[in-house]
C-alpha cells in the first residue's frame, strides 16, 4: 500500500532554559492510504501533542512529517489555511462546531469556502447526512441536539471535502456509551467503504480497538505497536488490555 | 456563507454584551443630541455668545470619541479572548486568516451601524428633551417637533468612523498575527500576574498616600489665592496626584491580602476569604485598568464640580451686582438722555438717583489682605453712602429700614467677605472715616451691587449729617485723583426684563471726554489724551443672557462628557466581570457543591461586584472633596461652602445613580450566569 503520512523522527520540547520537557522524543512511524491507526498512551504520554503536529496546529521542534511527500513542517503562513481545508478533516472531543450556524451550514462552511457551486453542497451535504443518519436534523443549531448527533455533524464537516487524512481526538470522549459505539461504527464504515484514512487519538482500550494498528506512546516515545491483522475485535481489545497493563502508569480507567 | 455568518456572530456578540451595545447605542445617541444642538438655529440665536457652544461641543465630542474607541478596544479584547476557539476553529477548517479577519469586521461593522442607527433615533428623541431644557431657562417658547440636522448627522457618523477605523485596524492585524496553537489553548493559560512581595507592596502603598497628601498640599497651597495659581504648581499636582493614584491600584491587592488573609481571625470569617482571593487576583491583573477609570472619576468628578462653581459663581455674581434691572453711573451726574430713552421704552417700576462718596481706603481691607477677595478689590479707595440714599435704596428691593446715630456706620458687603469682617471688628470695633471715628453697627449683606457698583466688596453707610466732613475732603486736592469717578449713580426697576436691544440702544448715549494723561516712558515724559467714557450701563436684562449661555455651555457640556464618561468606565467593569463569569462559575459551583445555598451565593456574588465597582470609585471621590474644596477657594467670590458641598453631593448622586444602574444590571446577569444550568 501507497504511503500516505510518514512521520520522521520527531521531537517537541515545551519549557524555558531551565526547566526542558520532551513532550515527544523521536517518534517516527509510517501510515498508509486507508488506514485507521489509533494512538494510545497516558495523560501527558504526548499524543494529543503527536497529533497538534500532524495537524499543523502545533510546530515540532525538530524532526519532519510529510504527506504525500510535501513537509507540512515547512509549509508558510500563507499556505497553511488552503493545506489544511484540502488535505485535513478534523474531529474533536468537544465537537467544536460552530453555534451561529445549522448543521447544515456546519457541514456546507468548508465546500462555500472552497467555492463549489451550490447544487453541488446540496447534493454532497444531503447525501453524506443520510450516509450519517442527521438528514432530519439538518436545519437545527448545535444547541439544539445531542451529543450524538453532534459528533456524526462534526464527522460530516470533516469528510465533506474528502480530505486525504482524518485526525480525530478523543472522538468518543464527550459521548455515552451508545452514541460512543454508533461513531466508531461510522468512523469504521467511513475507512472500510470510502478508504478514509484515520488517525485517532484515544485512551479508550474499546474505542482503540476499532482501528486496525495501535501505537503506544510513553513518555514521548513509542512504547509498542500492535496491528489488529485477522483478530477479531474482541481478541484485539485483549490484546489492547495486555499491553496496557504492561504499560502501566496511571491507565486506571480502562474499561 | 461568510456573510451570513458574519450577520449571526454580530447578533448573538450583541445579546451577549447587550451592556456594551447600549453604552454605544447611548453615547453615540449623545452625540447625536448634542451636536444637533450645538448646530440648532434655535439654539444658536439664543445669544451672541451662543456659537462658542458649537465649538466647545465639538471638541468635548472629539475627546469623548476617542473615549468610546477605547471602551470599544478594550471590549474587543475580551471578546477576541473569548472567542479564541471559534477562531481557532476557522483556521482549523481551512479559512483564511484574511477571511477570518474580514468576518470579525464585517460583524463589528454590522454591530456599529446597528448601533448608529439606533443612536441616531434615539439622539432625535434627546435633543427635543435637551432643546426644551435651554429654551426653558432662556424662557424663550419651543414647540417640540422632527428636527434633523445634516450637519450634526454628518458629524457623528465622522466620530463614529473615527471610533471604528482604528480599532478595526488594529483588531485585523491581531487575528492576522495569531497562531491556531494559542488560541484553542488560551483558555488553560493561568494569570500572568502572581502576587509580588508583600514589603514592596506596603511600601508602594505608603508611597501612594504620601503622593495624595503631596498633592492636596500642593493644590491647598496654589489655591488659596487665584494669584498663587500658576502653570507649573497645576501641572505638579495633577502629576503628584496621578502617580499616586496608579501607585495605590497597584498596591492595593497586596495590601489587602495582608489585611485579610494573614489575619486568620478576618480570614476565617464567614466567606472572606473566598471573596478576597477571588478580588485580589483579579484585582492585580486589572490594576492599570482600575487606576486609569480612576483618574477618568477624578476627571469627572473635579471637571463637574469646577463647572459647576463656575456657574455659581457667575450666578452669584450677577445677583449681588445687579440688584435692580437698570443701573447707569456717570462721572458729571448727567442722567437726561437716559432718563427719557428709559422712560420711553419700559415701564418703570421705581427710579431714583444719587451719589456716593470716596474715603481714603480704610483699615478694613487690610481683613482682606490674607483672602482670595484682595484682588477683587480694585481701587485703593472705600465708598461711602448716606443713610437716607441707603434706606431708599433697601425700600426699592424690599429690605428693612435702617437708623444709624451721628458717631454710628455700617459695613455693607457680600456674605462671602462677611466672616472676615466680621472677625477685624470684634477686634475694633471703630472705623476711620474721614478722619472722624465711627463705631460698626452692623454688618449687612444683602444684594446691593456692591461688587463694583455701589464700592468694591463693602461700603460704609454714615448718617447724612457727617456726609459733610467727608464732601469737604473730597474736596480736598489730595484726593483729586479720588474724585474722578462714577460717582453719580441710577438705579431703576421696570415691570419687565430688559433686552439686549435696550442695553445697546442705552449705552449709545453714553458721551465721552478728552483726559490729558502724562506717562513717563524712557525717562521722557509724553503727554496725550484719552477717550473716556463720562458714564457706564449695566442692566440685568442683558446679563442674564450672558449668564444663561454661559450656564448652558458650561453645564451642558460638563453633563455631556460626565456622564459619557461615567457610562464608558462602567461598562468596561461590567464586561470584565460578566466576560469572566465562566471562570467564577467554576469556583461557585464548588461552593454550592461544598454546600452553600443560593442565596448565601448571592450575597457573596452581590459583595463581589459590589466591591469590584466601589474600588475604582472610593479614592477619586476621598482624594476629589478636598481638592474641590481648595479649588472652591480661588471661586469663593460669592460661593459659599455650603454650595460648594451641595455641588459635589449633587455631582456625585448623579453620577451615583448612572454607577448604580450599571452595578445593578452587572449583578443580576452575573447571577443569571452563574446560577444558569446548574
Amino acid at each position: 500500500m501507497e504511503k500516505l503520512l510518514v512521520v520522521d523522527n520527531i521531537q517537541k520540547y515545551y519549557g524555558n532554559k531551565d526547566n526542558i520537557t520532551k513532550a515527544i522524543d523521536n517518534i517516527s512511524f509510517d501510515v498508509n492510504d486507508g488506514d485507521f491507526i489509533g494512538i494510545m498512551g497516558a495523560s501527558g504520554s504526548g499524543k494529543t501533542t503527536l497529533l497538534n503536529c500532524i495537524s499543523t496546529i502545533d510546530n515540532v521542534s525538530s524532526g519532519h512529517i510529510f504527506l504525500e511527500d510535501k513537509d507540512i513542517t515547512q509549509i508558510n503562513d500563507e499556505n497553511i489555511a488552503k493545506f489544511r481545508r484540502e488535505n485535513l478533516g478534523f474531529i474533536f472531543q468537544d465537537f467544536n462546531l460552530l453555534d451561529t450556524l445549522t448543521v447544515e451550514e456546519n457541514i456546507a462552511l468548508i465546500l462555500t469556502i472552497n467555492k463549489h457551486n451550490q447544487q453541488d453542497i446540496d447534493n454532497k451535504v444531503f447525501e453524506l447526512a443520510l450516509k450519517l443518519g442527521i438528514e432530519d436534523i439538518l436545519n437545527k443549531y448545535p444547541y439544539q441536539i445531542s451529543g450524538g448527533q453532534k459528533q456524526r455533524c462534526a464527522v460530516a464537516r470533516a469528510i465533506v471535502n474528502n480530505p486525504r487524512l482524518i485526525l480525530a481526538d478523543e472522538p468518543t470522549g464527550s459521548l455515552g456509551s451508545k452514541s460512543a459505539r454508533q461513531l466508531l461504527d461510522i468512523m469504521n464504515d467511513m475507512n472500510e467503504k470510502l478508504k478514509v484514512t484515520i488517525l485517532m487519538v484515544t485512551h479508550d482500550s474499546f474505542c482503540a480497538s476499532y482501528c486496525k494498528k495501535i501505537l503506544f506512546l510513553k513518555d514521548g516515545k513509542i512504547f509498542n505497536k500492535i496491528e489488529k491483522g485477522d483478530k477479531t475485535q474482541k481478541e484485539f481489545y485483549n490484546q489492547i488490555l495486555d499491553v496496557l497493563s504492561l504499560l502501566g502508569g496511571d491507565f486506571r480507567d480502562v474499561r | 456563507m461568510l456573510g451570513k455568518l458574519s450577520f449571526r456572530n454580530a447578533k448573538r456578540q450583541a445579546l451577549n454584551y447587550i451592556i456594551y451595545f447600549i453604552t454605544v447605542t447611548i453615547s453615540i445617541g449623545l452625540i447625536f443630541s448634542f451636536n444637533s444642538l450645538a448646530f440648532s438655529k434655535d439654539v444658536v440665536e439664543l445669544s451672541s455668545e451662543m456659537k462658542y457652544f458649537k465649538e466647545v461641543i465639538i471638541i468635548t465630542s472629539i475627546i469623548i470619541s476617542f473615549s468610546i474607541s477605547w471602551l470599544i478596544n478594550y471590549t474587543m479584547k475580551f471578546i477576541l479572548d473569548k472567542r479564541s476557539k471559534e477562531f481557532a476553529i476557522y483556521q482549523i477548517l481551512g479559512i483564511e486568516k484574511k477571511d477570518i479577519s474580514n468576518i470579525f469586521v464585517k460583524e463589528n461593522i454590522i454591530i456599529g451601524i446597528v448601533a448608529l442607527i439606533f443612536g441616531v433615533l434615539l439622539g432625535m428623541f434627546l435633543y427635543q428633551i435637551f432643546v426644551s431644557i435651554v429654551m426653558n431657562i432662556f424662557r424663550q417658547p419651543y414647540e417640540i417637533g422632527i428636527v434633523f440636522n445634516y450637519k450634526a448627522l454628518l458629524l457623528t457618523i465622522f466620530y463614529f468612523i473615527l471610533i471604528y477605523f482604528l480599532i478595526i485596524l488594529k483588531n485585523r492585524k491581531k487575528i492576522k498575527n495569531s497562531k491556531v496553537y494559542d488560541l484553542l489553548y488560551s483558555e488553560k493559560q493561568n494569570e500572568n500576574h502572581v502576587i509580588k512581595k508583600t514589603k514592596h507592596n506596603k511600601l508602594l502603598f505608603i508611597l501612594s498616600i504620601v503622593l495624595f497628601l503631596i498633592t492636596v498640599i500642593i493644590v491647598g497651597y496654589t489655591f488659596s489665592y487665584s494669584e498663587n495659581v500658576s502653570f507649573n504648581m497645576t501641572v505638579l499636582s495633577i502629576i503628584t496626584l496621578i502617580m499616586g493614584i496608579y501607585l495605590f491600584y497597584i498596591s492595593i491587592s497586596g495590601f489587602m491580602v495582608d489585611f485579610y488573609i494573614k489575619n486568620k481571625k478576618r480570614k476565617y470569617k464567614k466567606s472572606n476569604m473566598f471573596l478576597y482571593r477571588n478580588l485580589t487576583s483579579k484585582i492585580n491583573t486589572m490594576s492599570i485598568t482600575m487606576a486609569t477609570l480612576a483618574v477618568m472619576f477624578v476627571i469627572i468628578i473635579i471637571g463637574t464640580n469646577i463647572a459647576m462653581l463656575m456657574n455659581n459663581m457667575l450666578n452669584n455674581e450677577m445677583e449681588i451686582l445687579y440688584p435692580f434691572e437698570i443701573m447707569i453711573s456717570t462721572i458729571d451726574g448727567k442722567f437726561t438722555d437716559y432718563k427719557e430713552y428709559i422712560y420711553a421704552n419700559t415701564d418703570v417700576i421705581d427710579m431714583y438717583e444719587y451719589k456716593i462718596y470716596n474715603v481714603k481706603e480704610t483699615l478694613l481691607a487690610s481683613s482682606l489682605e490674607n483672602t482670595s477677595l484682595k484682588d477683587r478689590k480694585y481701587n485703593k479707595l472705600d465708598n461711602v453712602i448716606k443713610l437716607s440714599d441707603y434706606n431708599r435704596l433697601r425700600k426699592i428691593l424690599g429690605y428693612s429700614q435702617v437708623t444709624l446715630d451721628e458717631n454710628e456706620a455700617i459695613v455693607h458687603t457680600i456674605s462671602t467677605a462677611s466672616k472676615y469682617i466680621k472677625d477685624y471688628v470684634q477686634k475694633n470695633n471703630y472705623i476711620d472715616l474721614a478722619d472722624r471715628e465711627y463705631r460698626i453697627k452692623s454688618i449687612e449683606d444683602s444684594n446691593l451691587g456692591q461688587l463694583g457698583f455701589n464700592g468694591y466688596i463693602y461700603f460704609f453707610v454714615v448718617n447724612d449729617s457727617q456726609i459733610q466732613y467727608i464732601e469737604n475732603m473730597n474736596n480736598n486736592e489730595e484726593y483729586e485723583e479720588y474724585y474722578n469717578n462714577f460717582n453719580y449713580k441710577l438705579v431703576a426697576t421696570t415691570k419687565e426684563k430688559t433686552t439686549q436691544q435696550f442695553y445697546d440702544d442705552l449705552c449709545s448715549y453714553i458721551t465721552n471726554y478728552n483726559l490729558e494723561k502724562t506717562v513717563v516712558y524712557n525717562g521722557v515724559e509724553e503727554k496725550y489724551n484719552v477717550e473716556m467714557p463720562l458714564g457706564n450701563v449695566l442692566t440685568r436684562g442683558q446679563r442674564e443672557g450672558e449668564t444663561k449661555t454661559f450656564y448652558t455651555i458650561i453645564s451642558f457640556s460638563a453633563i455631556y462628557i460626565s456622564l459619557i464618561l461615567t457610562m464608558i468606565s462602567a461598562t468596561l467593569l461590567a464586561i470584565q466581570q460578566l466576560s469572566e463569569s465562566e471562570k467564577y462559575k467554576y469556583r461557585y459551583k464548588i461552593l454550592r457543591e461544598l454546600g452553600m445555598d443560593e442565596m448565601d451565593i448571592n450575597k457573596i456574588i452581590f459583595k463581589q461586584v459590589f466591591i469590584y465597582f466601589a474600588i475604582p470609585l472610593v479614592i477619586p471621590i476621598l482624594i476629589s472633596i478636598p481638592i474641590v474644596l481648595c479649588i472652591g477657594n480661588i471661586f469663593t467670590l460669592g460661593v459659599k461652602y455650603q454650595e460648594i458641598i451641595k455641588n459635589i453631593c449633587m455631582v456625585s448622586s448623579i453620577f451615583l445613580l448612572v454607577y448604580s444602574i450599571y452595578f445593578v444590571a452587572t449583578d443580576v446577569q452575573f447571577e443569571k450566569n452563574i446560577n444558569e444550568e446548574w
